[in-house]
C-alpha cells in the first residue's frame, strides 16, 4: 500500500519522523477533546453546577484547539517538504530534456511534456502533500483511540475493530467493479469527452456542408448519452463511498444500542459509555479522510511514476569526446563507416550501414522518398538521435572516433533549421541572437540584413524589438525561415548548416526569394540540405539518394544523371507534367 | 474592489438552468440536508439513549423508541448521501447538455466567428473549459452553499424555540462561518486566484519555449539558461500560492476556533438549561453530541468559494458572447447545373487595414479550372471567403450565374464545395465523417466515393474496412489520405462549384502528384477554383492568375504564359528543377 517511490525522496526521512511525532500528539489531542467531553457531559449529567464543569470544559477547549494547532504545523511541514520535492523534480525533468534533447520530444509529444513539466508536477506536490499525512493519520490515530476505547468498554472496541476490514474489503470489491465498469467504457467515453470541442472546431466545415444548425441536436444527444455512461460508471464508484460511509455509521448506531442495552442492564457506568460514543466516529475519521482523497493521490502518484520512468531514459554520455574541432574548417573532415540507427521499438534500422565522407565546405543534397529516413540522418547529424553501438558502425571526425554527434564541440559548430523553425516567445532580436546572447546590437542589424529581414522589420513600428511567438504577432513561414537564417549569419564560426525541408511549405515565390538570400550563406559553410525541391540539386556538390534508410546512391548531380539509377529515377517521380 | 457578484446581475447563462430544472434542484437540496439531519439526529438520538439508559428506567420500552430512530439514521445518512451525489451530477452534466447545445447553436449563428479563423483554437478551447467551470460552480459552491445556508436557519429556528437568546448567540456565531468567513475568502484570494492564472499562463509559454525550442537550446549549449529561464515565474507563482495556502491554514484554524466556542457555548446552555429535573439533563448530551458532525455541513463552505472569480468570469464571457448573425437579403434559389462565376470591381478590407483586395475584376466560366498564385498573406483565402459569403466586399460585386452570393446563402451547400490545406475530420467512422457531405446517401454510395479517390485498397486492407475511426485531428490516416477522405466527402456533397485552398501544402511531391491527379480526375466537369503554392499539377489549369496587392498581376493559361512571361518560365523551371 505505501509507494516505494516515496523513499527515493531526500529530507523524507526527517518530515516522515517530524510527522510521526505531530500525530502522536495529535491522537493524544482526540483522546482528550474526547475525553474531557464525556466527563464535562457526565457532570451536567449529575446536575452538577457550572462552576464545577469549569476546568473540564476548559481543558476540553485546550485539547480542541491543539489538535488543529498541530494541523497547522503540518500544513506547514508538508507544504515546505512538498514543494521542495516537487521543484527537484521539475528541475530533474527539465535537465534530462536538455540531455536526451529532440528524440524525447518526438517520443513523448511536445503537449504531453509542457503537461507533465506543469499540471503533472503539481499533482506530484499535491499528492506529497496529502498522502504522507493521511497515511500516517491513517496508521497511529485509529489505534492510540482503540486501545482506550478498549481500557473503557472492551465490546465497543471488538465492534470498531471488526468493522476496519469489512470496510475495506467492500472498497477493495467496489473500487475493483468500478474501475472494470470505467475500463470497458472508457474508449467510448473518450469519444464522447471530447466530441464538443470537437464539433466546436468542426464548425466551419459543418457551414461549408451546410448542416450545422442540424449538428447541435447530434451535439446534445452525444452530451447526454454520455451523461447516462457517466452516471452508469458513477453508480458503482461512489458505491464504494457509500460503503464507506454505511458501515462507519452503521457501526456507530450498533455501538450505541450495545452500550445503551450495557447501561441498562448496569453492567458499565455512564462515563466509559459516553466517552465511546464521542470517540467512535473520530476512530474512522481518518480513513474516511484517506478514502476522499484517494483520487487525487492517485493522479499524482501517477505522475510522479510516469516522470520517474522518463528520468530513467538513457541519455548521451561522452558528450566531451570530441576534442579535435574547435572551428570546422575547409580541411576538415566527417565520415560515416556502416552507422545503423534504430527508433525504439523498430525491428529494421531506419538507417542501415551507412557510409559516407565529407570533406571541407562541401554541399551535400538529401534525396529520397518520403519516409526514406532523410530527417533520421540530419537528426543523427545533428547528435539529436544516437547510432547503435553494436555493430561496429563508426563516426569519424578529422579520424578522432566518436560515439555519436552529441558532442558539445560539434554542436557548437552547426545551424540547425527544419521544415517550420520554432520561434520563442522574445523579441526578434532576441530570436537572432539565440546562440550568442551576447551579440551587439549592430551584428544583430547586419545579421537581419543579410537575412532579408530589414523590409520587413522596418514595417514594425518596435523594430528588432518585436516581441514574437506564442499568440504574439503572427509570423508567416518565410519570415520565421528568414529569422533563423539571420542565426547562422549571425554566427560565423557556426560553419555547418543542416536543412531538413525548410522550403516543403512555402510558395513558390517566398521560396525563390528565399533562396537568392541563402546561396551566399553557403560559400565557405559545409551543407547539408534534405528537400524534395529538385532546384536545389544544382547548387549541391554532392547528393545523396536514400531509400528505406540505405545510402543507394551518392555523387555529383552530373554523375548521377549519367548513372540514369536511383535519381534519375526519383527525379522523374517528383516531377510535374511538362508544359 | 468590483463587486464579485456582479457577472450574476444580468445573467442568462446560470440562473436560467436553475429555474428550468427547480424540482430536481429542490430535490438535491433536501437531500443534502437530510444527509446532515441524519447525521446530526444519529448522535443525538445516541446521546439521549445513552444518557436515558444510565438512569436505568424499568421499562425497557422507554428507550425503544431511540434504539429504532439511531438504527434508522445510521441507515439514513450514506443512502441520502449516496443519493444526493447521484442526484447532483445527474443534474449537472443535464445542464451541461443543454449549455453544450446552446452554446453550439450561439456560435453557429455567429457569423464574425467564421472570419476569425485564425485565431479560434485558443477561444474555442477557453469556451468548452467554460463549461466545465459552470459544471464545478454547481457542485463546489452553489450546492454547498445552499445546503448550509437553509441548515443555518433551520438550526437558529430549532434553538430559537428552547431560547431566543441562545439561539441569536449561535446564529452570530455560525455566521462567521458561513457567511462572513466566505467572503472574505472571495476577497481574499479574488486577486491571487486572477495572478496565479496569468503566471501559470507565462509558465506555460516558458515550457513551451523549453520543449518546443529544445533543438535549439542543446545546440546553442546554454543549457543553464535553458533551466532558469522558467524561475522566475516558478518563484512568483511560488510566492501567490504560499500566500495563499497561508491565508487558508488560517483561516482553516479560525472555523475551528469557532466550532470550539459553539461547543464550549452548548455546553454551557445545557448545564444551565437542562439541569432543572433528571428527566430534562438526558437532552444536554444530545445536543452536544449532535454538533460535531454539522461541522461537516458548514466547514467547506469558505474553500467552495474560492475560485470563484474564475467562475466568474467563465460566466462574464458566456454572457458576452453576442451572436451578430448576417442579415441576409431574400434569398435566391439556382438550379445546380454548372454555373459561372464573375467578381466586378471588388474591394475589400478587413477592419481598420488597408484595403488586401483592391479593384479586383475575373470572371469564371461554367467548367473553367482556374488556379490563383500568390505570395503568403496576399488575399487568396481573403477572396475564397468572399466568393463564400461569410465575408462582404464593402465595394463591388460577386455574383453566381449573375445571382450575388449573399442571396445565396441557404443554397450554399448545394453550390460550393471545399477543400483547404488541413481538413476536418471529426473523431468518427470513415464512414461517417464521409457522410455529413449528404446525410442522405448510403453506405455503398460512399464505399463507390472512397473508390473514385483511390482509397478502395486501404479500406480493404482495414480491418474495420470504413468504420474505422479517424482519431482525433484524422490521426489514424496520413496528410495525402485525410485530403482523399475529404475528397470523397466532396464527391458526395457534388456541389458544381469546387474551391481548393491549397490542398497540397505539406505533402511530398509524389503524393502530391498522385493527388492533384485524382483531384482533377474525379472533379472534372466543375468549375473549380484552385490555390496553390507552387507549380506542380498547374497544367491542369484552363487559367492562372497572380495575386499581387490586391489585383492581378499575371494572367493566362499555362501555355500562353510558358511562351510568353519570362517570369512565369524563371518559376516554372525553378518549380521543376530544370
Ligand atoms: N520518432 C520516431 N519513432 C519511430 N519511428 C520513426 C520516428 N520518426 C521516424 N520514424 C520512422 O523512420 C523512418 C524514416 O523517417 P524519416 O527520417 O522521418 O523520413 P523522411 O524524413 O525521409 O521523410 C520512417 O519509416 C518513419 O516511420
Ligand atoms: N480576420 C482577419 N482580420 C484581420 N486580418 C486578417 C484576417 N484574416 C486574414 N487577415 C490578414 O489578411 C491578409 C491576407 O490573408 P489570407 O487571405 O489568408 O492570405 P493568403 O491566403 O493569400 O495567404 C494576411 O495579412 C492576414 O494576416
Ligand atoms: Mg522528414
Ligand atoms: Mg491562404
Amino acid at each position: 500500500m505505501i509507494d516505494k517511490q516515496l523513499f527515493s525522496l531526500s529530507g523524507i526521512k526527517k518530515v516522515t519522523i517530524m510527522l510521526v511525532g505531530l500525530t502522536v500528539l495529535q491522537a493524544f489531542m482526540i483522546l482528550f477533546q474526547g475525553k474531557y467531553l464525556a466527563l464535562a457531559l457526565v457532570k451536567t449529567w449529575h446536575l452538577r453546577p457550572l462552576n464545577l464543569l469549569g476546568p473540564l470544559i476548559g481543558l476540553f477547549f485546550a485539547a480542541f484547539i491543539g489538535r488543529h494547532l498541530i494541523n497547522w504545523v503540518k500544513s506547514i511541514v508538508l507544504d515546505r517538504f512538498a514543494n521542495q520535492a516537487s521543484q527537484s523534480l521539475r528541475e530533474q525533468l527539465l535537465t534530462k530534456l536538455f540531455h536526451v534533447g529532440p528524440s524525447l520530444v518526438a517520443k513523448q509529444g511536445t503537449g504531453n511534456l509542457v503537461t507533465m513539466a506543469l499540471d503533472g508536477i503539481d499533482e506530484v506536490d499535491n499528492y506529497l502533500t496529502l498522502i504522507l499525512n493521511k497515511m500516517l493519520n491513517m496508521m497511529i490515530i485509529p489505534w492510540i483511540l482503540l486501545i482506550y476505547i478498549f481500557t473503557l468498554d472492551v465490546k465497543t472496541g471488538v465492534v470498531l475493530l471488526l468493522v476496519v476490514p469489512i470496510v475495506i474489503l467492500f472498497m477493495i470489491i467496489l473500487g475493483f467493479a468500478a474501475r472494470d465498469k470505467a475500463d470497458k467504457q472508457y474508449a467510448g467515453y473518450q469519444l464522447l469527452s471530447n466530441h464538443f470541442v470537437d464539433a466546436l472546431r468542426g464548425l466551419s466545415t459543418l457551414k461549408l456542408l451546410g448542416i450545422s444548425k442540424q449538428y447541435a441536436n447530434n451535439v446534445y444527444s452525444v452530451s447526454e448519452s454520455y451523461r447516462k455512461q457517466t452516471m452508469a460508471v458513477l453508480r458503482i464508484a461512489v458505491l464504494s463511498t457509500f460503503a464507506l460511509d454505511f458501515f462507519t455509521t452503521l457501526s456507530i448506531a450498533v455501538v450505541a444500542v450495545f452500550l445503551g442495552l450495557d447501561l441498562l442492564n448496569g453492567k458499565m457506568p455512564y462515563f466509559p459509555a459516553l466517552a465511546s460514543l464521542i470517540l467512535a466516529p473520530e476512530f474512522f475519521l481518518p480513513l474516511r479522510d484517506f478514502s476522499s482523497d484517494y483520487h487525487a493521490t492517485l493522479n499524482g502518484k501517477n505522475a510522479m511514476q510516469a516522470i520517474r520512468q522518463l528520468l530513467a531514459l538513457p541519455e548521451a554520455t561522452q558528450r566531451q569526446a570530441l576534442t579535435s574541432l574547435t572551428t570546422f574548417g575547409a580541411n576538415d573532415e566527417l565520415e560515416f563507416k556502416h552507422v545503423n540507427v534504430s527508433y525504439e521499438n523498430n525491428n529494421e534500422h531506419d538507417l542501415a550501414d551507412f557510409s559516407f565522407k565529407v570533406h571541407g565546405f562541401q554541399k551535400i543534397g538529401v534525396m529520397g522518398p518520403s519516409g526514406s529516413g532523410k530527417s533520421t540522418l540530419i537528426n543523427t547529424l545533428g547528435g539529436f538521435l544516437l547510432p547503435e553501438v553494436e555493430n561496429g558502425g563508426q563516426i569519424l571526425l578529422n579520424g578522432q572516433q566518436v560515439p555519436h554527434l552529441s558532442q558539445e564541440q560539434w554542436q557548437n559548430n552547426f545551424v540547425y533549421m527544419p521544415q517550420k523553425p520554432y520561434l520563442f516567445h522574445a523579441t526578434i532580436g532576441q530570436n537572432i541572437a539565440f546562440y550568442q546572447p551576447k551579440a551587439s546590437r549592430e551584428a544583430i542589424t547586419a545579421a537581419a540584413e543579410n537575412a532579408g529581414l530589414t523590409i520587413w522589420l522596418k514595417q514594425l513600428p518596435a523594430g528588432l524589438d518585436t516581441v514574437i511567438g506564442e499568440g504574439e504577432r503572427g509570423i508567416s513561414g518565410g519570415q520565421a525561415q528568414r529569422i533563423a537564417l539571420a542565426r547562422a549569419f549571425l554566427d560565423r564560426k557556426r560553419r555547418v548548416l543542416l536543412f531538413d525541408e525548410p522550403t516543403a511549405h512555402l510558395d513558390i515565390e517566398t521560396e525563390a526569394a528565399l533562396k537568392e538570400t541563402m546561396l551566399p550563406l553557403f560559400k565557405d559553410h559545409l551543407v547539408f540540405f534534405a528537400t524534395h525541391r529538385l532546384h536545389w540539386m544544382q547548387e549541391m556538390d554532392q547528393i545523396m539518394v536514400i531509400e528505406a534508410g540505405r545510402l543507394v546512391e551518392m555523387g555529383t548531380p552530373q554523375q548521377l544523371q549519367q548513372k540514369q539509377g536511383a535519381y534519375t529515377q526519383l527525379m522523374t517521380q517528383m516531377k510535374g507534367a511538362k508544359l | 474592489m468590483r463587486n464579485p457578484f456582479q457577472p450574476l446581475k444580468k445573467d442568462n447563462w446560470v440562473k436560467p438552468y436553475m429555474k428550468k430544472y427547480k424540482g430536481l434542484l429542490c430535490l438535491i437540496l433536501v437531500l443534502g440536508l437530510l444527509t446532515f439531519f441524519c447525521g446530526a439526529a444519529l448522535m443525538f438520538n445516541a446521546g439521549y439513549l445513552i444518557s436515558r439508559a444510565a438512569q436505568r428506567p424499568d421499562n425497557i420500552l422507554l428507550i425503544y423508541v431511540p434504539v429504532v430512530l439511531t438504527r434508522a439514521f445510521g441507515i439514513g445518512r450514506p443512502t441520502f448521501r449516496y443519493v444526493e451525489r447521484l442526484t447532483s451530477h445527474n443534474w449537472v452534466f443535464k445542464v451541461t447538455s443543454d449549455l453544450r447545445k446552446r452554446l453550439y447553436l450561439t456560435l453557429a449563428k455567429d457569423a464574425a466567428f467564421f472570419q476569425q479563423h485564425f485565431k479560434t483554437g485558443d477561444i474555442l478551447a477557453l469556451l468548452a473549459d467554460d463549461i466545465g467551470h459552470l459544471q464545478n460552480l454547481y457542485l463546489r459552491t452553489i450546492f454547498p452553499t445552499l445546503i448550509s445556508w437553509f441548515l443555518y436557519i433551520i438550526i437558529v429556528i430549532v434553538l430559537g424555540y428552547f431560547s431566543w437568546f441562545f439561539a441569536l448567540g449561535m446564529a452570530l456565531l455560525l455566521a462567521i462561518i458561513v457567511f462572513l468567513l466566505p467572503l472574505v475568502s472571495i476577497a481574499v484570494t479574488s486577486a491571487r486566484v486572477m495572478q496565479k492564472k496569468q503566471l501559470t499562463q507565462q509558465l506555460y509559454t516558458d515550457l513551451t519555449d523549453n520543449v518546443m525550442g529544445v533543438a535549439d537550446w542543446v545546440i546553442s549549449g546554454r543549457e543553464n539558461d535553458f533551466i532558469a529561464k522558467s524561475q522566475p515565474t516558478l518563484k512568483a507563482l511560488r510566492k501567490e500560492t504560499l500566500a495563499t495556502k497561508r491565508f487558508e491554514w488560517r483561516r482553516d484554524f479560525c472555523i475551528q476556533f469557532v466550532f470550539a466556542i459553539i461547543s464550549v457555548a452548548l455546553l454551557l446552555w445545557t448545564n444551565r438549561y437542562f439541569t432543572t429535573s433528571p428527566a430534562a439533563v438526558n437532552w444536554a448530551a444530545a445536543f452536544v453530541l449532535s454538533l460535531f458532525p454539522l461541522i461537516d455541513a458548514f466547514a467547506p463552505v469558505s474553500q467552495g468559494v474560492e475560485e470563484w472569480p474564475i467562475y466568474m468570469s467563465s460566466v462574464t464571457r458566456l454572457n458576452n458572447l453576442k451572436p451578430q448573425e448576417q442579415a441576409l437579403p431574400q434569398q435566391a434559389k439556382l438550379p445546380t447545373t454548372v454555373p459561372p462565376i464573375s467578381f466586378q470591381h471588388v474591394e475589400f478590407a478587413y477592419p481598420n487595414e488597408p484595403n488586401i483586395i483592391n479593384n479586383f475584376n475575373l470572371n469564371v466560366t461554367a467548367g473553367e479550372k482556374l488556379a490563383i498564385l500568390g505570395q503568403t498573406g496576399m488575399g487568396k483565402t481573403t477572396l475564397l471567403d468572399l466568393l463564400l459569403g461569410d465575408l462582404q466586399a464593402q465595394k463591388g460585386a460577386i455574383t453566381i450565374a449573375g445571382v450575388p452570393v449573399a442571396a445565396l446563402q441557404e443554397q450554399r451547400k448545394e453550390l460550393i464545395g471545399m477543400l483547404d490545406q488541413k481538413p476536418f475530420l471529426f473523431n468518427t467512422t470513415v464512414r461517417n465523417n464521409i457522410r455529413l457531405g449528404n446525410l442522405e446517401k448510403t453506405d455503398q454510395e460512399i464505399d463507390e466515393a472512397l473508390k473514385a479517390v483511390q482509397l478502395g485498397p486501404l479500406m480493404a486492407r482495414l480491418p474495420k474496412g470504413a468504420d474505422t475511426v479517424v482519431e482525433e485531428d484524422g490521426a489514424r490516416f496520413s496528410g495525402g489520405e485525410q485530403q482523399r477522405l475529404a475528397l470523397a466527402r466532396l464527391i458526395v456533397q457534388d456541389a458544381p462549384i469546387i474551391l481548393l485552398d491549397e490542398p497540397t501544402v505539406g505533402l511530398d511531391p509524389i503524393t502530391e502528384k498522385a493527388l492533384l491527379h485524382t483531384i482533377f480526375s474525379v472533379l472534372a466537369g466543375k468549375t473549380i477554383i484552385w490555390v496553390t503554392h507552387h507549380l506542380q499539377g498547374i497544367q491542369n489549369a484552363d487559367q492562372i492568375i497572380f495575386l499581387e496587392h490586391g489585383k492581378i498581376n499575371m494572367q493566362g493559361s499555362p501555355h500562353t504564359l510558358y511562351q510568353e512571361n519570362a517570369r512565369f518560365r524563371k518559376l516554372y523551371a525553378l518549380d521543376s528543377g530544370e
